[in-house]
């Protein structure tokens, strides 16, 4: 068997070797989970016990898993419970995976997690079972899939708790805002703050006959405020909501507390997938400036689907050579030579792209220094399929990619 | 070019599909990340422009990337415009919860006692559910009272939507609203912006997607669940980056046979040509998919271009092209 951990100075070996936790960031579209998985699996086969969460798993993904049905009768995946991926797959892989470790993946349900937040919260059962009833909890829940992150950290958070994972890696929502997932746990604490409860602890409950009139000047400003905004009668049930959630503040402020040092914590790495591109390179750049002013622990860029030319590059000089093989090949004189000029079309088209594609990925190491571009990967041809693909991509991120990232010239 | 089949375009009807988008009031534009959903805004707002329709893009973005395609990068929360007959916006929650609340409390030093006080701006920014609530009331108002129903300000808004999740969360706002108001000013709201999100002639889905498997799942997902759940029909599908030439199968075979016997000379030549076909492989069997799920008249293709940075000419360029579909 191979030692599980190769000793190497590449920064992304290195964080898969050491992090606790793992958040890959950036914009949609540019191959986050699948990093965030390749990543996962990578840690694994150097023989740690490993999580990767993910919000919005493609499909094939899932499958490369285990996680979706197939017709090999895989089990139905339950949200918010971490699956064991390996070592159900794990004949699959191109070496056995050294002893005690292990791959787990989880999908994130927002809704279902809320729930189990809210239950875990609220100890008391009768406290419980009337937030439940309540009609803005229960008209809200489905919603707050539009705002998974806090939720994912909430979960992440509570599995830390439990030791199960030496590293977790959480594949955040497509951002092109990294404040929405650094002030995740200060937002969720300000949405249930004290001086909200107190404005919504004003209102009556409902059943009780507590008129306004009984309120100071202060008060029945806010009240005339969220009347006039919301309408008096949905107000009980805001009151209700809110006040329900007056016992267990501090709990959750302690623990909204945690979440925040915990993506502060030193053996947590932030990195940003990105990709080619003038709006991926902008958001990616974006995202670097706030993860930088907030003085989050970065790891480095890992930069999908780059467009490498084929090389040598097809030349005019070349093309009397080509068309000569092609009609040797067995084309008409004129076929070859119209395809020989098609084919060199497409060769310069595709240069260009190449060339821009480099181009960005200077611009990164420029932006943050060569060694903080970790991986440079090469546009695949298809969705990964299979986790001896996902394997293979896992390697090339923690390996190779370093080197190209080096010798821009190489790529392109 | 010379590659380019004369055969007839991979969708049928583009032309009078787009005409009947630009003649609705509101364009939502939505799909996975990087599928170019900004990109087919802008395309929108140039074809509406040049039919002569006054336009307002609309985006929910800290960051606006309709802005850059225009050659700007100053758009914020007003309107300001970006060409000829174009307007732009870009919103973030809170310039939307200062909408709402200046329409509420119709006294402005009152919002500005409200807003200021951390705690309820700490609320509205926290709440989940709030923002795409928020959004969703100044699109709706916006429409509304601006639009073709209301004082003629905007013929056509155009909304770039954040990703699929949103859009899907963005729907279910109105039934969340009445759930929990049943009566007062936001249970009206509630009804009027279900009302108009599901009025096909004055609202237009529009979805992104790449030829690739799998965005078009997510698409045909997408598309499905909103018609379930709030029996919403997309107006169109927009599948970009549909390579518009291919090199023939006997060149393919040719190529194939010369690289083995000259590998030096030939492999570079081998693999650009087997990249080309293989894209337009992907790029007519994903048509296909779509062809065989959606209904008639929906489908739109944009070609792909072989640069990563669009300026407005190519936008236009691609404005016509979309007319014309990929052949």
């Amino acid at each position: 068997m191979k030692t599980p951990h190769p000793v190497s100075h590449l920064p992304i070996a290195d964080v898969l070797r050491r992090a606790k936790l793992i958040v890959a960031c950036g914009s949609g579209g540019v191959g986050k989970t699948t990093t965030s998985a390749a990543l996962a699996l990578q840690a694994a086969m150097a023989g740690r016990r490993v999580l990767v969460l993910t919000i919005d798993p493609a499909q094939r993904l899932l499958q490369a898993l285990g996680l979706k049905s197939t017709d090999d009768g895989a089990p139905p995946h339950m949200p918010n419970t971490p699956l064991e991926v390996l070592p159900r797959l794990a004949s699959q892989l191109p070496q056995p995976l050294p002893p005690g470790a292990s791959l787990h993946a989880m999908m994130l349900d927002a809704s279902v997690a809320a729930e189990q937040m809210v239950e875990r919260l609220l100890g008391d059962a009768g406290n419980r079972q009337r937030v439940v009833q309540n009609r803005v909890y229960r008209a809200f829940l489905p919603t707050l899939a539009a705002s998974p992150e806090y939720f994912a950290l909430e979960l992440i958070y509570t599995l830390r708790e439990k030791g199960q994972f030496d590293l977790m890696v959480l594949d955040t929502p497509p951002m092109h805002n990294a404040i929405d997932l650094l002030h995740a746990s200060n937002t969720l604490s300000s949405f249930i703050n004290d001086r909200v409860l107190k404005w919504f602890s004003k209102i009556p409950l409902p059943g009780e006959k507590r008129g306004f009139s009984f309120l100071g000047a202060g008060n029945s400003m806010a009240m005339s405020v969220l009347g006039r905004l919301f309408g008096q009668d949905a107000l009980p049930d805001i009151a209700q909501f809110f006040g329900a959630f007056q016992d267990v503040l501090p709990k959750l402020r302690d623990r909204t507390q945690a979440t925040d040092r915990m993506l502060r914590a030193p053996d947590t790495r932030f990195l940003i997938v990105t990709a080619p591109g003038e709006t991926c390179l902008r958001e990616a750049r974006h995202l670097h400036a706030e993860l930088t002013e907030q003085a989050m622990p970065f790891a480095g860029f890992v930069v999908n689907r780059v467009l490498v030319a084929a090389q040598p590059p097809p030349d005019m000089a070349q093309v009397p050579a080509v068309v000569a093989a092609l009609q040797a090949a067995g084309l008409s004189p004129d076929r070859a030579a119209d395809a020989a000029n098609e084919v060199l079309e497409s060769a310069q088209d595709l240069q260009r792209l190449a060339d821009a594609d480099a181009h960005h990925v200077l611009a990164l190491q420029a932006l943050a220094g060569s060694d903080r571009v970790c991986a440079v990967l090469v546009q695949r041809d298809g969705d990964i399929h299979t986790i001896a693909e996902l394997a293979s991509l896992g390697a090339e991120i923690a390996g190779a990619g370093h080197l190209d990232a080096k010798r821009p010239d190489m790529v392109g | 070019m010379t590659l380019q089949s004369p055969s007839q375009p991979l969708a049928e009807n583009p032309d009078a599909i787009v005409d009947a988008l630009l003649d609705r009031e509101l364009l939502l534009v939505t799909g996975k990340g990087g599928v170019g959903k900004s990109t087919v805004a802008a395309i929108l707002a140039r074809a509406a422009a040049a039919k002569g329709k006054k336009v307002l893009l609309v985006e929910f973005e800290s960051v606006s990337r309709v802005a850059p395609l225009f050659g700007t990068h100053a758009i914020g929360a007003e309107p300001r415009q970006v060409a000829p007959h174009i307007w732009a916006q870009s919103l973030t929650a809170m310039d939307s919860l200062r909408y709402f609340a200046i329409r509420q409390l119709k006294v402005p030093a009152l919002v500005h006692l409200a807003l200021r006080n951390k705690a309820v701006e700490g609320f509205f920014r926290a709440s989940p559910a709030v923002r795409p609530a928020l959004f969703l009331y100044q699109l709706w108002t916006t429409v509304e009272e601006h639009g073709p129903k209301g004082d003629h300000h905007w013929n056509l808004v155009i909304c770039d939507l954040p990703t699929s999740g949103f859009v899907a969360g963005m729907y279910a706002i109105p039934n969340m609203l009445s759930g929990v108001f049943r009566t007062g000013p936001i249970a009206t709201y509630a009804e009027g912006m279900r009302t108009l999100l599901r009025d096909r002639a004055r609202t237009g889905l529009t979805l992104v997607t790449l030829p690739e498997d799998m965005p078009v799942v997510e698409t045909l997902e997408l598309r499905a669940l909103l018609l379930e759940r709030h029996g919403v029909e997309a107006a169109a599908v927009v599948l970009n980056a549909v390579m518009p030439r291919s090199h023939d199968a006997d060149v393919l075979d040719a190529l194939d046979r010369a690289a083995d016997r000259d590998p030096g000379l030939l492999d570079a030549w081998q693999t650009t040509a087997e990249r080309i076909a293989n894209r337009r492989a992907k790029a007519l069997s994903a048509a296909r998919r779509l062809r065989d799920t959606l209904p008639p008249n929906t489908l739109i293709t944009l070609p792909w271009r072989f640069e990563r940075e669009l300026n407005l000419q190519a936008i236009d360029d691609l404005a016509l092209a979309m007319r014309k579909g990929v052949a």
